[in-house]
């Protein structure tokens, strides 16, 4: 799976965003920390959620069950308002 | 039907269906050789029918069957829109006021009243100041600085003029019981400008528009006004961003 096109991982400061282009078909905007950003990064090139939690285990102190945790409810997400090619 | 028109400093030839879009732009009329030409086909009136259906629908509304003159008229501007990241420049859906030759810019949710407050300060300023574009003006944001522009596509109150000024700040506007005007940060003012500047449908316009509008926060001072439009409303917002 990876980030569609038409889709646009963004950062700020202090914050990560997902911007859509004008024919995305979704005309919100998705925001959140920099954890966030980390899984985003990850979903620009072809990666599994498995791939994804392993990354993001190796890059934060956290446990590996709560990791995969937090990437599920994000990639659910990003399926929800169709930003990933699967 | 072929025109050309000059936008944001862009020389731009326009080929219509129809006749309205040229009087609809008339005051931008301009001899020149065009870098762009934008040619409207059946099949983006189609497209903008369909689109404002969809958005008539998501807002809850009865679906508007708008005539195919009209619906040219937003195929046009949404077709510059598409190309003008390209050329540092982005439509940003706000009202620009210039006072004293320095321009002020508006943006907020629809219906917070981002024209009422841009009639405020015309009120206040009487002849100093000129709505330059009370809908979608044209931002030019180079290493040199933002530079806003009016363009026909000026809204419901039809307020804009041919010109242009620099930005001087860029203000989020709410609604509020008292007027309070503070600066913000680009953070706190980046997803609602992600909201209102225009989104194009290419992803590689798209991320010239994300790096313009870094240059844009980075370089243009910002704030976010409450606002209860008394008339003093402008005057105060003024005095706070004036510099």
């Amino acid at each position: 799976m990876k980030l569609k096109p038409s889709f646009i991982a963004y950062d700020t400061q202090d914050q990560s965003m997902l911007v859509p282009t004008g024919s995305a078909g979704f005309a919100g905007l998705v925001q959140g920390n920099r954890t966030l950003g980390a899984i985003l990064s990850l979903l620009k090139t072809e990666t599994t959620e498995a791939e994804v939690v392993a990354a993001m285990c190796a890059r934060f102190d956290a446990p590996q069950a709560q990791i995969a945790q937090d990437v599920g409810r994000v990639l659910d997400a990003l399926r929800g308002i169709g930003a990933l090619d699967e | 039907m072929k025109d050309v028109y000059r936008f944001a400093d862009a020389v731009v030839a326009v080929e219509s269906l129809y006749p309205a879009v040229h009087d609809y732009c008339r005051a931008y009329r301009f001899d020149g050789a065009p870098e762009l030409t934008v040619r409207i086909t059946p099949a983006d009136l189609t497209a903008e029918r369909q689109k404002s259906a969809a958005e008539d629908r998501a807002e809850g509304r009865a679906v508007r069957d708008f005539a195919d003159d009209y619906l040219e008229i937003l195929a046009v501007y949404r077709k510059l829109a598409e190309w003008a990241p390209l050329r540092e420049t982005v439509l940003l859906h706000g009202s620009a006021v210039a006072v004293d030759g320095a321009a002020y810019l508006f943006t907020a949710k629809s219906g917070v009243g981002k024209s009422t407050h841009a009639a405020l300060w015309q009120a206040a300023f009487g002849s100093r100041a000129v709505i330059i574009n009370d809908d979608k003006p044209l931002l030019r944001i180079t290493q040199d600085g933002v530079t806003v522009f009016g363009t026909p596509w000026d809204g419901k109150h039809r307020r804009s003029a041919n010109c242009a000024a620099p930005l001087r700040a860029l203000c989020i506007l709410e609604r509020a019981a008292q007027t309070q005007v503070i600066p913000i940060s680009a953070s706190q003012a980046m997803p609602l400008l992600l909201q209102q500047i225009y989104r194009p449908a290419d992803p590689a316009a798209l991320a010239a528009t994300l790096r313009l509008l870094d240059r844009l926060t980075q370089t243009v001072p910002l704030y976010r006004m409450g606002c209860n439009m008394a008339p003093s409303a402008a005057v105060i917002a003024y005095e706070a961003m004036k510099g």
